[in-house]
């Protein structure tokens, strides 16, 4: 079992090494199976550690391996290890199966392009780092991996470099992420400080014994982290450009993994937070925030991955408010529906933006469903299962969660449960538009031309269609392993690793199950109505204007960061690097020329001279020596 | 009596040196200068005598007047005319730090030599008559100082045979009268010297 | 018999020194410099000489020898260069002769 775990982790960082080591002697295609069999390879790891911890009881389900120490200084060690529980044994299953899926998928998205190998050797790299990410036993192991996979997202948003575009935007996404690592940093700082340990279970251990400041302090660090990576207000800013780069890489790091490590560390991290229940609320505050404005900004946007990627950032809103309020179950539920759905429609859009050769642009899309009928009733079934219709998977997680905050009962929890319930209809409204206007309708006379021209191709290469197929199986009843009142295996399962602050009971399950479905088919019926009538769902221009510009955060932060900064570096450059330091050097250099210069000229080449300096030296010398004795 | 005839000797020797030197260094002809030079070595070989170094003066009038004087005065009959050069040049500069430098070291040398006047230069040894003659200085040539002697064979070996090099000259065949003497020529294609 | 002591000579062999570095350091005419040259040489000689009669070891007479074999050599020397420069028509001026400008 511990075997299969460490295969799991080491598995992807072998196929990313064989892919950069071999360069150029394997063929592109080769590039691809490598990293796509050392994926499955993972996954194949995954579930044997998954078997042989479900085959054990449950107080024996917390198993510690560690390869070697890497930090020892005094008392304080660091070892490189490796913590196998359900929690982790879930994480491993969601990453190295969508992850070997995306890969696959890939494969065939990325066929032709001249630096496939590249690409396959960061996506490797990705999902080694996410595997440390979730697999890690101590803070440190966890930040390793963490700035891993912040560095394989510059890697791979910036994929295309000679885009202007990609590269701003995978500067973007490392800079915002670094805010939200120092944070995280510094919690560590504190957190060696004060318990003198790294190891999750140590410091669990010690948390009680803290005082209120240190652990609000720590875990107001790690919520930054969360936040930033996570893509929640206000570090959310990177987000949509990344969609600059390949779709396989939106689904992958910005929908099913890299953006839900926040909602891991949450939940792993969940006797911090318990211990400071301010900011434990606060994160719950945060997600609900960004669930509501990410929903209204997805309500005006043209290009269908960012359309996908504002429902990642609400998607994920649901998910830290869930974490937020205690109900850790759920949210990791939510967690793995979403990945499955989610992936789904962001494969599914890569469909159709490969068959329109490159076109993102939603108001140059429509009728596609003739001739992509297999990838429309995927994204149907995506979108179904986001909105959170029955039976789909969307349904069983979403509503858990909303059902958690009605149950938890006090203000903040009526105010969490009534911003879900906006989310929802959010959710309808612009999931729903975009579904109409891609699929439904007159084909547009560009896609119509367009499509001609690759209707050879038929919908995609089996390397495609098939990982959309399994994905929309996995959201269509990916779902049903939590049945609110009949069944509930998954969230016991996760649960072991962390108790729930708050039960939901059958009545108020049921109740908001209706709710949020009514209102889900109200946003349906809401965006159909608009597209049958030609005309958007947000008509006010000043509410347009607002959402079109995502609520000025861009602005804002460009006013009171960037120019800043940017004025500060000029004014340098002005003052003190052009006059002092570059006209210094050059001082300097011309001062030796001429230094030079003129001792140059004492090598007249005239014997007589030297003879006269033989004679004054000589002179000089016999008062010194005559002197000294 | 015998005293004061040393001193008045002492004084016309040292008098013609000095003369002499100063005529050599200021006399516009070449021709001139060396043979003020020779006046300048035979007043020295004086100054030997009453030093008693009877052996060096004697090799310093055969050696230095007889030989080395010769061949002076013949390159420059040889030269001719073109020994002419201008007397002196340079910055005035330059040439008022020549005279400072070397009065200055006349001067130090006096100075030093008035600090040590009373003590290190008082009583000159004794000596016998054998002293600076030729035995005894072949005596010392071949014992104690034989690798002095050897190595200055060799340098008057290496001296003679450079004075031969430099006096020679390759003249091509098709060539002659071009006067371009270049010792140690190499043409093209030959192998190297 | 006695005569002037050695300092007396010491005072001859400097000035003869003296004398000497000025026509090196003024005369452009190689030929002359290397006059001076001898000049210097024999005060140096006659200064080794009267330190040997001062101490009475005959060291300074055969180091003075020494000198006087190695003068000549390098007269011929000298010699030689200056017919060299002489029969390739370089102007026989020490001032003209700065091939060693740098």
């Amino acid at each position: 079992m511990i075997v299969g775990a460490w295969i799991c982790l080491l598995a992807p960082l072998g196929g990313a090494l064989a892919i950069t080591l071999l360069g150029p002697w394997i063929s592109r295609r080769v590039a691809g199976y490598i990293s796509t069999l050392t994926t499955f390879l993972a996954f194949a790891g995954a579930l044997v550690a998954f078997f042989g911890l479900w085959s054990r009881d449950a107080d024996d389900r917390e198993h510690l391996s560690t390869a070697y120490t890497w930090l020892a200084a005094g008392d304080f060690q660091v070892g490189f290890e490796i913590l196998v529980d359900p929690l982790s044994a879930v994480m491993m299953l969601v990453v190295s199966g969508v992850g070997g899926l995306i890969v696959w998928y890939s494969m065939g998205y990325m066929a032709g392009d001249e630096e496939e190998r590249r690409f396959f050797a960061y996506m490797s790299l990705f999902v080694f780092s996410m595997l440390l990410l979730v697999q890690a036993g101590n803070f440190l192991l966890l930040l390793v991996g963490w700035g891993l996979v912040g560095l394989a997202s510059y890697l791979l948003i910036g994929f295309w470099h000679r885009r202007p575009e990609a590269v701003a935007a995978a500067k973007k996404a490392f800079i915002v992420n670094a805010v939200g690592d120092a944070t995280f940093a510094l919690a560590i700082v504190l957190l060696i400080w004060s318990t003198g340990t790294l190891e999750l279970l140590g410091v669990f251990a010690e948390v009680d014994g803290l005082s209120n400041t240190t652990v609000n302090l720590i875990a107001l660090g790690l919520l930054g982290g969360a936040v930033a990576k996570s893509a929640q207000i206000p570090l959310h800013t990177w987000l949509p450009d990344a969609m600059e780069g390949p779709t396989p890489v939106s689904a992958l790091i910005h929908a099913a993994t890299m953006v839900t490590a926040g909602v891991y560390l949450l939940v792993r991290a969940h006797p911090i937070f318990e211990a400071a229940p301010d900011i434990q609320s606060l994160a719950a505050i945060l997600g609900a925030v960004t669930l509501l404005v990410a929903g209204l900004v997805a309500l005006v946007q043209w290009d269908i991955k960012r359309v996908i990627a504002y429902s990642t950032m609400s998607q994920i809103g649901y998910m830290f408010l869930g974490a937020g309020i205690g109900a850790y179950g759920f949210a990791i539920f939510h967690l793995m529906t979403h990945a499955f759905f989610k992936a789904l429609l962001f494969l599914a859009a890569g469909v159709v933006i490969h068959h329109l050769n490159d076109e993102q642009d939603i108001r140059r899309m429509g009728g596609l469903k003739t001739a992509l009928p297999r990838t429309h009733v995927a994204f149907f079934i995506g979108t179904v299962a986001l909105v959170g219709l029955p039976p789909f998977a969307g349904f069983w997680s979403k509503d858990a969660i909303i059902a958690s905050a009605l149950a938890r009962g006090d203000a903040l929890g009526w105010t969490l449960f009534v911003a879900c319930l906006l989310g929802v209809l959010l959710t309808g409204a612009y999931s729903f538009r975009l579904y109409f206007a891609v699929f439904q309708g007159k084909p547009q006379e560009a896609a119509a031309q367009q499509a001609h021209a690759h209707e050879r191709r038929g919908e995609g290469p089996l390397s495609m269609l098939v990982p959309v197929g399994v994905l929309a199986v996995l959201a269509a009843i990916g779902g049903l392993l939590s049945i609110p009142g009949v069944w509930h295996p998954f969230t016991h399962w996760v649960e072991e690793t962390g108790e729930p602050l708050v039960e939901a009971t059958a009545r108020q399950d049921y109740l908001v199950s209706a709710i949020s479905v009514a209102l889900g088919i109200v946003g349906l019926l809401l965006a159909r109505r608009a597209f049958l009538r030609d005309r958007q769902l947000v008509t006010a221009p000043t509410a347009w204007r607002i959402f079109e510009h995502k609520f000025y955060f861009d602005e804002l932060y460009d006013a009171l960061f960037h120019r800043r900064a940017a004025g500060l570096s000029h004014a340098l450059r002005r003052r003190v690097e052009e006059p002092v330091i570059e006209r210094s050097l050059n001082e300097i250099g011309s001062g030796t020329i001429l230094a030079s210069d003129g001792l140059a000229r004492a090598q007249s080449g005239l014997l007589r001279t030297y003879a006269l300096a033989i004679a004054v030296s000589v002179s000089v010398l016999i008062v010194v020596f005559v002197a000294v004795r | 009596m015998g005293n004061v005839v040393v001193w008045i000797v002492w004084f016309v020797a040292a008098g013609a040196c000095l003369g002499s030197g100063i005529a050599v260094v200021s006399l516009t002809n070449p021709f001139y200068s060396a043979l003020a030079l020779i006046g300048n070595l035979a007043s020295l070989a004086v100054l030997y005598l009453l030093l008693a170094a009877e052996f060096l003066a004697a090799a310093q009038v055969l050696v230095y007047a007889g030989a080395v004087m010769v061949m002076f005065l013949f390159v420059i009959a040889y030269l001719g005319g073109r020994a002419d050069a201008p007397w002196a040049g340079g910055s005035p500069i330059l040439q008022t730090a020549a005279v400072v430098a070397a009065v200055a070291l006349l001067v130090e040398v006096v100075v030093v030599l008035g600090l040590a006047w009373g003590d290190d230069l008082k009583d000159p040894a004794e000596v016998s008559d054998a002293f600076g003659s030729p035995a005894a200085i072949g005596e010392l040539f071949l014992t104690d100082h034989l690798l002095a002697f050897e190595i200055t064979s060799i340098v008057l070996l290496v001296a003679a045979i450079g004075g031969v090099v430099l006096g020679t000259t390759h003249e091509r065949v098709d060539d002659v009268g071009a006067g371009h003497a270049r010792p140690l020529q190499r043409e093209s294609g030959e192998r190297p010297l | 018999m006695s005569g002037p002591g050695v300092g007396w000579y010491l005072i001859v062999a400097a000035a003869l020194f003296g004398i000497g570095s000025l026509g090196v350091m003024l005369r452009r005419s190689p030929l002359v410099v290397l006059l001076s040259l001898e000049i210097m040489l024999n005060g140096a000689n006659l200064a080794l000489i009267a330190f040997a009669r001062q101490h009475g070891s005959l060291d300074g007479q055969i180091f003075a020898l020494a000198v006087m074999a190695v003068a000549a050599a390098e007269v011929a020397i000298g010699l030689g260069l200056i017919v060299a420069m002489a029969r390739r028509d370089m102007p026989l001026d020490v001032d003209q002769a700065s091939a060693l400008r740098g």
